[in-house]
């Protein structure tokens, strides 16, 4: 295991740099620079601020200025929030992300299992249609659309829960249900999927023949088998999670990063963007890494060294 | 099951340890709606931040009620040499919040500072009426030892223009010009407008700053005019509106403003003795590229203007938006109701047919560039609207961008655009310069040498009668007799402000200042 960590950690560094070095490219390709602002500003003064964030040198130069910088793990300067680095930025507002990403990851899970499993055992009945109505709401509702929904329902209307802010635990739990909706969904419908495939086995069959009890035949055998499809798309749900939460930091008021995945480009706030980037890269390495090492406590057939 | 059952219980559990809604004595709780870019007054340009700075330090003057200067770390002051030197008397009782006193010599650092080219200040241009300013800015002179400011001793700050310009006074209320404290910025560096290191002068202290979060705002003990009665702000950052506003409902905000506000809750709140309306000092309008067929043709452009009803933008907008024909708002000197064009179809028509498209034939297809909101898409479809059914001509719709729009803009302005211009100080030269030859916003390419020579003559008059009769003909000149641009509307400012809130002052400059402010 300790090989596939030291391989895959030396693998990221050529994966990270390619990132850095397209969204390099691409968002100085993009039209509308950092300094384009509604009162235009005369030439002398953008050629001071050119100077003060190196934009006058050539871009060439530029890039191995950024690359040093980079490598010594200076993430850069925001040109939008003047005052702070992108290493402040970022390291304010990331736990805020794995908080939030990590709850509605823990919900989607502990809650999307239970309901596939359910659907599947009672593949047609009235159960199974209720649990995949459900599933298909949350994957086809936008997360807008639930954040509004409960935060009328659970905010305005019953007052049992507080609108917005981030302010205490109980602050949390709309944020996270929210978020948590469209992933709960999906990993109800493929664990659902999974099951059935596996209760078509013959060593189920077998299992049951022995005088297994149902329960004791699901959980034991029947769902630790399943689940090796679920796992495989934690990894990516994961990163998704943690970054991708714009739309309910927006309506919660929730002072994660994953606004900074819209401003910063909004804003051509360049460094800002280049560290969006780059962390989303990153968890995306670790996240599927640590799926590969779950892989094998699941099923021994899977050997990390293939 | 188990867990969803779990979850029920926890949202029970939670409802019955709900907190305290209502006001909090002393606290005002608002929605500033982002995170302010950046707390260096020399360095930020933007009205989030600005709204937060103003409540924290004041400069030489401040706005009064009704938008002229007033003193403030100044007394009094002095205009000399025909309006070419200003010498300021500063208060003796002002203490920075570390308690060290108001010096003449903050201001001169602060502006220094500001035309410093390594300081790389946006609004260092404010600054470029004073002598030497630009050279310094601008690297042509490597000392700001010429730059004319000086403080001659603790209390006497003298400023030497390079021109006269009756306006230069708004400029010691506007933000950038705030005094800076020297020592303070030299020892933390970029972080000194963290609340732990910034020392301020004015009415509250920065207390607390959750980046992307919250500010908090603590009267300050120490402030020249007395200590608030109002002893908290907090100004949280909620982005989406419709949060903001469910906030406010639910008595978690004092009040709110557009940030907050969406069409639709104004709308419905407009009755509501809440709700307050101001048309700001924001106008918007249709700019022509003049350099460009077929508005090269005064014509053309008159035609145009007069094609326009500018009645409907409030029943679009719903936003209790003020139509507006001429540039110069109402509220400001120089304003006359007849220096815009009249809404005038028929004529219209004629001015069109001269130019050489009768009934609009001939007429080619032309673009009209907008940024890409939903506000700013209504104002464009109904002028195209109206130009189709007044005029016949075909305007085609381009949305861009913010940045994208901009940046077309400065470098490749379309044959028509869609702009705004919001003022920085209550002044019609504000407004007026943008569409001098050498302004690098005016994005028309429209030159008049005798709009030019008028801007120039009103900057320098003292007598304030003559200045406004300048700035009228001005107008008159650049809306219904050249027409570069077609003025539509002036936006508005709506708020709702809860009851228990009281001395709250809304201005058309969108500054608010709550050193006046309660809560009970």
């Amino acid at each position: 295991m300790a090989w596939l960590v030291l391989r895959r950690a030396l693998w990221a560094i050529p994966v990270l740099w390619v990132v850095a070095t397209v969204t390099f490219i691409l968002v100085r390709v993009v039209p509308g620079g950092p300094f384009d602002a509604e009162k235009n500003l005369p030439p002398g003064i953008v050629a001071n601020i050119k100077a003060k964030y190196h934009l006058d040198r050539p871009v060439a130069e530029q890039y191995l200025l950024y690359l040093g910088r980079l490598s010594r793990g200076d993430l850069g300067v925001s040109y939008k929030y003047a005052n702070r680095t992108v290493n402040d930025i970022l390291s304010d507002a990331f736990p805020v992300s794995v908080q939030l990403g990590a709850m509605a990851l823990a919900i989607a899970v502990l809650a999307g299992v239970p309901l596939g499993t359910v659907a599947a055992v009672r593949r047609g009945r009235l159960l199974d249609f209720a649990c995949m109505t459900l599933s298909t709401v949350g994957i086809s509702v936008p997360s807008f659309l639930v954040g509004a929904l409960l935060i009328y329902l659970l905010g305005i209307w019953l007052k049992a829960l507080p609108v917005a802010l981030w302010e205490s635990p109980r602050h949390m739990i709309l944020p996270a249900l929210t978020l948590s909706f469209l992933p709960c969904a999906y990993v109800a419908r493929l664990t659902r999927a999974s099951v059935l495939e596996v209760m078509q086995k013959d060593w189920v069959r077998t299992a049951r023949s022995k005088g297994l009890s149902p329960a004791v035949t699901i959980v034991k055998h029947v769902l630790r088998n399943s689940l090796v499809p679920v796992v495989t798309i934690l990894g990516p749900l994961t990163a998704v999670l943690i970054t991708g939460s714009f739309t309910v930091e927006y309506i919660f008021a929730v002072p994660g990063m994953g606004r900074f995945f819209i401003t910063a480009v909004i804003n051509r706030d360049y460094d800002l963007i280049m560290a969006t980037s780059l962390i989303f890269a990153l968890i995306l390495i670790v996240s599927n890494t640590l799926v590969d090492i779950a892989y094998t406590f699941l099923d021994p057939k899977i050997r990390l060294e293939h | 099951m188990r867990f969803l059952s779990a979850l029920a219980a926890a949202f029970l559990l939670s409802a019955c340890s709900a907190t305290p809604k209502g006001p909090e004595p002393g606290t005002l709780r608002m929605n500033i709606g982002a995170e302010p870019p950046s707390l260096d007054w020399g360095v930020t340009t933007d009205s989030t931040s600005f709204d937060v700075i103003s409540n924290l330090q004041v400069g030489l003057t401040q706005y009064n009620g009704s938008l002229q200067c007033a003193p403030a770390c100044a007394e009094r002051w002095e205009v000399l040499d025909g309006g070419r030197r200003y010498v300021f008397h500063l208060r003796g009782d002002v203490l920075w919040s570390d308690g060290r006193r108001l010096k003449a010599s903050d201001f001169e650092e602060a502006w220094k500072r500001l035309l410093d080219p390594r300081t790389g200040a946006q609004y260092a241009y404010y600054l470029y009426d004073i002598e030497n300013a630009f050279a310094f800015n601008t690297g042509r002179i490597k000392s700001g030892d010429a730059v004319g400011v000086k403080a001659l001793d603790d209390r006497t700050l003298e400023v030497r223009l390079k021109r006269p310009a009756a306006y230069f006074i708004y400029l010691t209320a506007f933000c950038p010009s705030y005094p800076i404290r020297k020592d303070v910025i030299d020892r933390w560096g970029d972080r000194w407008t963290e609340p732990e290191h910034i020392v301020t002068n004015g009415p509250f202290l920065l207390k607390d700053w959750k980046h992307e979060y919250k500010i908090e705002l603590a009267a300050n003990p120490l402030y020249f005019e007395g200590e608030p009665d109002l002893k908290k702000i907090k100004m949280f950052m909620v982005a989406e509106q419709s949060t903001a506003f469910a906030l406010y409902e639910n008595d978690e905000l004092d009040y709110v403003d557009n940030r907050s506000f969406s069409t639709p809750d104004v709308e419905r709140c407009r009755s509501s003795p809440q709700y307050h309306n101001v048309p700001l000092l924001r106008n918007n309008y249709i700019g022509f590229n003049v350099t460009r067929k077929p508005f090269d043709d005064r014509r053309v452009r008159l035609a145009f203007t007069q094609a326009v009803d500018r009645r409907v933008f409030p029943a679009i907008l719903r936003r209790n938006e003020l139509p507006a024909a001429s540039w110069i708002p109402p509220q400001l000197p120089g304003y006359a109701p007849d220096s815009g064009p009249p809404y005038n179809p028929e004529r219209a028509r004629q001015l069109l047919a001269a130019a050489g498209y009768p009934a609009g034939a001939g007429f080619p297809v032309v673009e009209l560039l907008y940024p890409n909101r939903e506000d700013t898409r209504l104002v464009v479809e109904e002028i195209q609207d109206q130009l189709k059914r007044n005029l016949n001509v075909r305007i085609e719709l381009v949305a861009q961008e913010w940045k994208v729009y901009l940046e077309t803009l400065h470098r490749d302005p379309p044959p028509m655009f869609r702009n705004s211009w919001g003022a920085d100080y209550p002044d019609p030269e504000t407004f007026m310069n943008l569409f001098t030859t050498y302004n690098g916003n005016n994005s028309t390419r429209w030159s008049s040498s005798v709009y030019d020579r008028l801007i120039e003559a009103a900057e320098a008059e003292q007598d304030a009668g003559r200045r406004a009769d300048l700035y009228r003909r001005a107008d008159r000149l650049l809306c219904r007799q050249e027409a570069p641009i077609v003025c539509t509307y002036l936006s508005t400012q709506n708020l709702m402000v809860k009851p228990w809130v009281h001395g709250m002052e809304f201005n058309s400059l969108d500054i608010q200042f709550f050193k006046g402010v309660t809560v009970r």
